[in-house]
């Protein structure tokens, strides 16, 4: 009843200048909630990693003073350990640029055919990023299985294209196309937006100059894409350096990735402190990329304020 | 629309774009393929047709605890989420105060966190802190990382409505509550769908989390699976997984039906 009376009563200019700030404050507080629970379950803890990953363990296991950067020295030193670091930024590396390089294709056709391939070629894409990671890791294992009773190995030995059978499972390369799978949407999608909003003019135009579809790619829809392109980088290349899973399932001890090195100082170890390092080395390395994608990006945009 | 394909290009970029389809249904449908193979151990090609590995899973007391478990789970943490993502997407899209952009990449930080040291993170604060009950550790857990998804839906549902309406409601009369049931609501109603199934089906398949957080007796399907896979290898495990994909498949197309795709994974 006030609510109303209080409506009535405003005068136009009222409504505009007084009320929608009032207004703008009180629904501030709207966010406190969810604030308050971050900060208690994910702010906290997380600071509080860093925290455990300078503490020092005793000789009986007990965690506490005094500081030291010891953990970190320790990753450094130990062949194992700056191996798996290593490993982890390759397969990284590599499994975001050969999405790139998948991803461009599929996302061109997407944005330029008709609303009914758009939305097939939508359906399959997003449908398996849905299902655990856990039955897709277990069906590349079935396709790579290195005997000949693997579907790729059976279909390859059958065609007589290889005499013997491939060792694929439990390398590095099945991680990579485990990997690929399961985050290659977070490539497309980016990308599929970024290039939806290119004017198609520029291409006709390159085009009607005389460039062949490869320049015309090259000079003009790729420099277009970038932002797309950068931010499905990241996505991909934070989300595999970060997995577990498909490294357990498809890699074998040679592709060991730093999360799985964290499962294990912890479980089976019980080196809390260290495994705490790790995950800080772990958010540093993602933190990096996304840092420098950053940079990218507005490099790129005061390049174009600046010109 | 122009700019459409033409020549040698075009059938280039279909070519791979159907090699790429194959590579993403491929590993799914070798799953599915085997899980009615009438052998004991799992080959490639299968051998003869059964459902009986089907009538075995569903008679696996742990597999449906696990489901059980799994969609309690992720009804709660949905619920959660959303209790905590609506309102603040509300505050972050309507309100105007200092600070606000701020705001909304701490409110998203758990998205470009990596899920196993978030639940790192938390294992160490919830086993100090004593709690010893793992299903109250996961729905913690879980709504940590499904909030984020939710006001990001919200908040791009919120951006897209038409605010006139709102004062037009008021201005007619109808009190906050009653605007926000009857006008705001329905229009933010898409994103707060995709919103809600996004939470869900992130937490029924959760692995990162739930790793640290579940202990032996309240184990998630993904856990389970994973147990199964490194322990047995009848082909009861490819029925297992193919429930999950159908019952994934289910989500995907009610998620399609309310939303649309696109919509609802634009980022």
């Amino acid at each position: 009843m006030t609510d109303v009376a209080q409506t009535t009563a405003q005068a136009p200019g009222d409504l505009d200048e007084r009320s929608p700030w009032r207004l703008s404050l009180s629904v501030g507080f709207l966010a406190l909630p969810m604030l308050a629970f971050l900060s208690i379950f994910f702010f906290y803890p997380a600071a509080n990693l860093l925290f455990y990953s300078l503490l020092s363990q005793d000789a009986k296991g007990i965690i506490g003073r005094p500081f030291t950067l010891s953990h970190y020295v320790h990753i450094a030193e130990v062949d194992l350990y700056l191996k798996v670091f290593w490993n982890t930024l390759q397969i990284a590396f590599v499994t975001s640029i050969v999405a790139i390089v998948m991803a461009y294709p599929v996302a061109i056709t997407m944005v330029k055919s008709n609303a009914i391939v758009n939305r097939v070629i939508s359906l399959i894409v997003i449908a398996p990023l849905i299902v655990s990671v856990v039955v897709r890791a277990y069906g590349w294992q079935l396709i790579l299985v290195n005997t000949p009773t693997g579907l790729l190995n059976w279909l390859l030995l059958t065609l007589h294209i290889i005499n013997e059978p491939l060792e694929l499972l439990y390398t590095k390369t099945a991680v990579v196309i485990g990997s690929l799978h399961v985050f290659f949407p977070m490539m497309v999608l980016p990308l599929a937006s970024a290039l939806g909003k290119i004017d198609p003019n520029l291409e006709d135009a390159a085009r009607m100059l005389g460039a062949p579809w490869w320049k015309v790619f090259a000079r003009v829809t790729l420099p277009l894409s970038v932002p797309g392109l950068v931010a499905g980088f990241t996505l991909v290349f934070s989300l595999t350096a970060g997995s577990f899973v498909i490294p357990v399932l498809l890699g074998g001890t040679s592709s060991t990735m730093l999360g799985n090195l964290i499962e294990q100082q912890i479980f089976v170890v019980y080196d809390w402190p260290f495994g705490a390092t790790i995950a800080v080395v772990l958010v540093i390395v993602v933190f990096a990329i996304n840092a420098l994608s950053m940079r990218i990006l507005e490099g790129r945009r005061f390049r174009r304020i600046a010109s | 629309m122009s700019g459409r394909l033409e020549g040698v290009g075009a059938w280039v970029l279909y070519c791979v774009t159907a090699a790429m389809m194959i590579f993403i249904l491929a590993p799914l449908l070798v799953v599915m393929s085997v899980s009615v193979s009438d052998s004991y151990f799992v080959t490639f090609p299968p051998q003869g047709f059964t459902l009986s590995w089907y009538a075995k899973v569903l008679q696996d007391r742990d597999f449906l605890d696990a489901l059980g478990l799994s969609a309690v789970l992720a009804f709660c943490t949905t619920m959660g989420s959303l209790l905590l993502g609506v309102p603040a997407a509300f505050a972050l899209v309507r309100g105007s105060f200092l600070g606000q952009s701020f705001l909304k990449s701490l409110v998203l930080s758990p998205l470009v966190f990596p899920a196993l040291v978030t639940g790192l993170a938390l294992l160490q604060l919830l086993s100090s802190l004593g709690s010893g009950d793992a299903r109250v550790n996961l729905l913690i857990g879980h709504i940590v990382v499904t909030a984020p998804y939710v006001v990001r839906t919200v908040v791009s549902s919120l951006q897209l409505m038409d605010i006139n309406l709102e004062e037009a409601a008021r201005t007619l009369g109808a009190n906050r509550m009653k605007t926000f049931w009857r006008v705001t609501l329905p229009q933010i109603a898409p994103g707060v769908a995709a919103g809600s199934l996004f939470a869900f089906m992130v937490s029924f398949d959760n692995y990162p989390i739930s790793m640290w957080l579940a202990n032996s007796e309240y184990s998630p399907v993904p856990l389970v699976l994973m147990r199964q896979l490194v322990n047995v290898f009848d082909p009861s495990v490819p029925a297992m997984s193919t429930i999950i994909i159908l019952l994934a498949v289910v989500g995907v197309l009610i998620l399609e039906r309310l939303v649309g795709l696109r919509r609802a994974v634009a980022i």
